[in-house]
């Protein structure tokens, strides 16, 4: 559903680019993930998608159509985005902000959304959280925080949703209840696309994983395909293994203790 | 009780209270004037002293007080959900900084003629605005808050050095009709001024009330805005705009008033208004009525002398920045 | 002769310098002849119509400060008059008019008399409703920018208004003229003026041959006002017999700096009772001569604060501070 052709970008004044010929698809019905390093450049493909970044070259297609033909409103009915971090400075009840969603829907004198619509009522089903409902957003914890957001997403009835590593910050319980949701979406029939740096959980819950690394693909594939400890190694610039528990069924990576002289934090 | 029971009750009731706080203006001053007679006077009839004084004077200088804090508070809330800032205030952007080196100038050079300091301050007040929107396109930051604060900041502080040296070298008269001008009055109103602000205000608020919609989202973030198909960028500089420009027009027509475009926004939140189309409404509503309250105190605390309006409006904020800062810890 | 008397350009076209009795021909008749006796007759009718001309042409164009038309052709003198300007209350109590001042200004306490007319607050940005509530039919404002709404809000409700400048001698004089007319007292005011005038022209004349002192005027201290060549009290000191060293400064109060006048050197300061006392204890203006050698003289403030009825004491007690001994 949602295409990256072949897509360079490149921030004003810098030498190399941030994003380097990157092709990568997200169908529908199938958790898609884009994992690397630090400085990958994986936020700015989000950035991209949002239109806050030009490209250099390539396109972004939704559907087949050019990102850059359609109007914003007509993609944010289609394609639901949450960001990285974002904090209300004038906290609102959940089921408010989550009815901020039906904005790509409404005209400018449109009424709000009230307490009891339709679509508000089940995109809190869908995120799991109805009880929230009347709760203030500066009240929240960090997961409760995370599902009422893509509750939000979720309320803007699009079939795409696109998540800037949504498990910042969440305890395990929390990080897995997050991707148990986004598996049950996409098995639902929207197209998930996620940007993470948790490797394991996204081998365990991702159809089509993309490694980048500088701005290339390093790898892209099914989890088994992308998840070897050659080509993690030497993306990650770190000594690991692969492992492969029955009980888990998909790849996992462990890091060593360092041997060598050199931390990644020093220049090459 | 329903939740739209109980709203329209709440805003039937501050309506009421507005009401009665114009009425107020209109029936007392520095003069006691019997109930009767000023009704009587508003009809132009009875003793033309009383007529004088309601029609000439109390009833434009009302009307005035209404427009300015109408726009003042539409304007403070536009710009604190656009800004994502509690803080934010009509006069960001350079608006009061530039307007005071206008009419300052205009004062210190001896101008003179009925609609000159209006001019020159609304004059001050767009070239202040252009230039704050110039600084912050030129560092990069073309809708970023911070940026276009630290510009707005940039500004004033070069307008006040102005100011400064404008009235150093000033004539001791007009040091005086400079710092009147600064301290804010609704007193020099003329049914004239009156009409046009009222054209600004109008026109301003069915802006700001248009672009209502697209601040609920804007006050998510710039990405979350995106996500939501929101132009972040446009719309927040129309916004910024439109807010400061409605500010300027009220400076020009009653000087520097502080203190309203920030507390206003903040008193319609607390009787639990959050979406901004009925905030900016309520804070029109809620300015005017606080701007008439405070000309009628600042007429009756120490009669016939007049206290300046921008002094009793800066009252205002102690109890809020006190409320603030228990909020705080 | 009229010593800074002031006329308008306009009013001197309109032959307001052709008063009654200064008309150029009713002076005492040649001898006479039969013939200069039509000649006479038809001077003596033609003369009447140009003198009814011109007391005509006398009320057409007077304007105040404010640029504004005063119409003098009223049939009744005002009766109850608010002044808010100290210096013109003091100037209607002079006329004889202060029984009928319905209002005044907190700053109008001179004369005495003055104290018990209504205080109706400042004279800068007055309060116009207070004013309009005492019913005056004719307000005299200060003739200052901030004071123009006022007028203009006056005047809406019916009012005469008459916006007058009282900074110098010559706007006194003006003043005084006006308002004598406006008050039908006119006598009263020629009075006044030829009284001011004639005490100025002998404490000009006692002064004119003496050396002339330089002169610093302190005004303030912190910053340094001192007063300007063309200003009221810069007048009294040339009158008085004194020269101003800073008359190249043609602002009313200049801000000057010390350092200039230690340069310039004055051999005299005049200056207010606590101005005085701060000047010989400050060590700074040690460094100035004319404090060193103890030459600092107070002056009375309320006597020469504003042109007035009194300027002419004014100017001789200046004379006596700078010329002791003068004959006045």
């Amino acid at each position: 559903m949602i295409d990256f052709d072949r897509v360079v970008i490149r921030y004003p004044k810098a030498s190399a680019a941030a994003i380097d010929t990157v092709t990568l698809a997200a169908p529908r019905g199938a958790v898609t993930a884009v994992v690397g390093p630090n400085g990958s450049g994986k936020s700015t493909l989000v950035r991209a998608l949002l239109r806050l970044l030009p490209l250099s070259s390539g396109r972004i297609a939704i559907d087949g159509a050019d990102l850059a033909q359609l109007e914003r409103r007509t993609v944010a009915q289609r394609i639901a985005v949450v960001a990285q971090r974002e904090s209300l400075v004038f906290p609102l009840p959940v089921w408010e902000y989550v009815a901020l969603g039906r904005h790509p829907h409404e005209g400018p004198w449109a009424a709000a959304p009230s307490r009891t619509d339709a679509t508000v009522a089940s995109a809190l089903d869908r995120a799991e959280i109805g009880a929230l409902a009347h709760r203030s957003t500066d009240e929240l914890s960090g997961g409760e925080w995370q599902r009422v957001r893509i509750a939000r997403a979720l309320a803007q009835g699009g079939e795409a949703l696109v998540l800037d590593e949504p498990t910042t910050f969440l305890d395990i319980a929390h990080e897995m209840a997050m991707f148990e949701l986004l598996a049950r979406l996409a098995h639902e029939g929207m197209a998930v696309l996620l940007v993470s740096h948790q490797l394991n959980l996204v081998a365990r819950f991702a159809d089509t994983m993309i490694l980048l690394h500088r701005g290339h693909v390093a790898a892209a594939g099914t989890p088994a395909d992308v998840m070897r400890a050659s080509v993690l190694e030497s993306v990650y610039e770190w000594p690991l293994v692969v492992t492969r528990d029955p009980a888990i069924g998909a790849p996992a990576l462990l890091p060593l203790r360092n041997r060598g002289p050199r931390s990644p934090f020093q220049a090459p | 009780m329903s939740a739209a029971l109980r709203a329209s009750l709440l805003w039937s009731g501050v309506a009421l209270v507005v009401l009665i706080v114009a009425i107020a203006a209109i029936a007392y001053g520095a003069v006691p004037l019997d109930a009767r007679a000023v009704v009587h006077a508003i009809a132009g009839r009875g003793d033309p002293v009383t007529v004088a004084i309601v029609r000439t004077l109390r009833l434009p200088r009302a009307v005035l007080a209404l427009l300015v804090g109408a726009g003042l508070g539409m304007a403070g809330a536009a710009l604190q959900g656009a800004l994502r800032n509690a803080l934010a205030e009509p006069y960001l952007l350079g608006v009061s900084g530039g307007a005071a080196v206008g009419a300052v100038a205009a004062v210190a050079l001896g101008a003179t003629g009925a609609f000159v300091l209006p001019l020159a301050s609304f004059a001050g007040a767009t070239l202040a605005i252009a230039v704050a929107l110039l600084v912050a396109r030129a560092s990069g930051g073309r809708a970023d808050p911070r940026v276009l604060l630290m510009a707005g900041v940039i500004v004033g502080a070069f307008a006040n050095a102005a100011i400064m040296v404008l009235l150093s070298n000033a004539p001791p008269n007009a040091i005086r009709n400079a710092l009147w001008w600064m301290m804010g009055s609704v007193g020099d109103a003329g049914w004239l001024t009156v009409g046009w602000l009222a054209v600004y205000v109008a026109l301003g608020g069915a802006l700001l009330l248009w672009f209502a919609r697209d601040i609920d989202i804007l006050a998510l973030g710039e990405e979350s805005a995106a996500a939501l198909g929101v132009d972040a960028a446009r719309s927040s500089r129309s916004i910024f705009l439109i807010a400061a420009l409605l500010s300027a027009a009220t400076v020009a027509a009653a000087g520097l008033v502080g203190f309203v475009g920030l507390v206003v926004p903040h008193l319609v939140r607390s009787l639990g208004v959050r979406r901004h189309r009925p905030l900016i409404a309520g804070a029109a509503l809620v300015g005017a009525g606080l701007v008439v309250a405070a000309d009628l105190v600042a007429r009756l605390a120490r009669p016939p002398a007049e206290l300046p309006l921008g002094a009793v409006t800066a009252l205002l904020g102690v109890p809020f920045f006190l409320l603030q800062l228990r909020r705080l810890s | 002769m009229a010593i800074g008397a002031r006329y308008s350009v306009r009013s001197v076209a309109a032959g307001h310098h052709l008063r009654g009795d200064r008309c150029p021909f009713l002076r005492p008749a040649p001898r006479f002849t039969r013939t200069p006796i039509l000649l006479a007759a038809a001077a003596a009718i033609a003369t009447l119509l140009a003198c009814s001309e011109s007391r005509r042409a006398v009320t057409e164009l007077h304007v105040d400060d404010f640029d504004a038309v005063i119409d003098a052709g009223t049939v009744t003198a005002p009766a109850r008059i608010a002044s808010l300007n100290p210096a013109t209350t003091e100037l209607l109590f002079a006329l004889g008019a202060g029984p009928r001042l319905v209002a005044r200004t907190t700053w109008d306490v001179w004369p005495d008399a003055a104290r018990a007319v209504p205080d109706v607050g400042p004279g800068l940005r007055p309060n116009v409703e207070a004013v309009l509530a005492r019913h005056p039919d004719l307000v005299v404002l200060y003739a200052s920018a901030e004071n123009r709404v006022a007028a203009e809000q006056l005047r809406a409700a019916g009012i005469k208004v008459i916006a007058l400048r009282t900074d110098k001698i010559a706007d006194f004089v003006r003043a005084s003229r006006e308002l004598g007319r406006a008050t039908g007292e006119d006598a009263a005011a020629a009075i006044v003026v030829d009284t001011m005038q004639r005490t100025l022209a002998r404490v000009r004349a006692a002064t004119l041959h003496l050396d002339h002192p330089t002169v610093f005027w302190h005004v303030w201290d912190s910053p340094i006002y001192t007063i300007g060549s063309g200003s009221f009290l810069d007048e009294l000191l040339t009158i008085g017999g004194g020269t101003n060293i800073y008359a190249d400064r043609t602002e009313p109060s200049p801000q000057v700096s010390l350092e200039d006048i230690i340069r310039r050197n004055p051999s005299v300061i005049l200056a207010g009772a606590t101005g005085q006392k701060s000047l010989m204890e400050s060590p700074l203006w040690q460094s100035v001569r004319a404090v060193r050698e103890g030459r600092v003289f107070v002056v009375d403030t309320n006597l020469i604060g504003r042109p007035s009825v009194r300027a002419g004491e004014a100017a001789a007690s200046i004379a006596r501070l700078l010329h002791p001994g003068i004959a006045l």
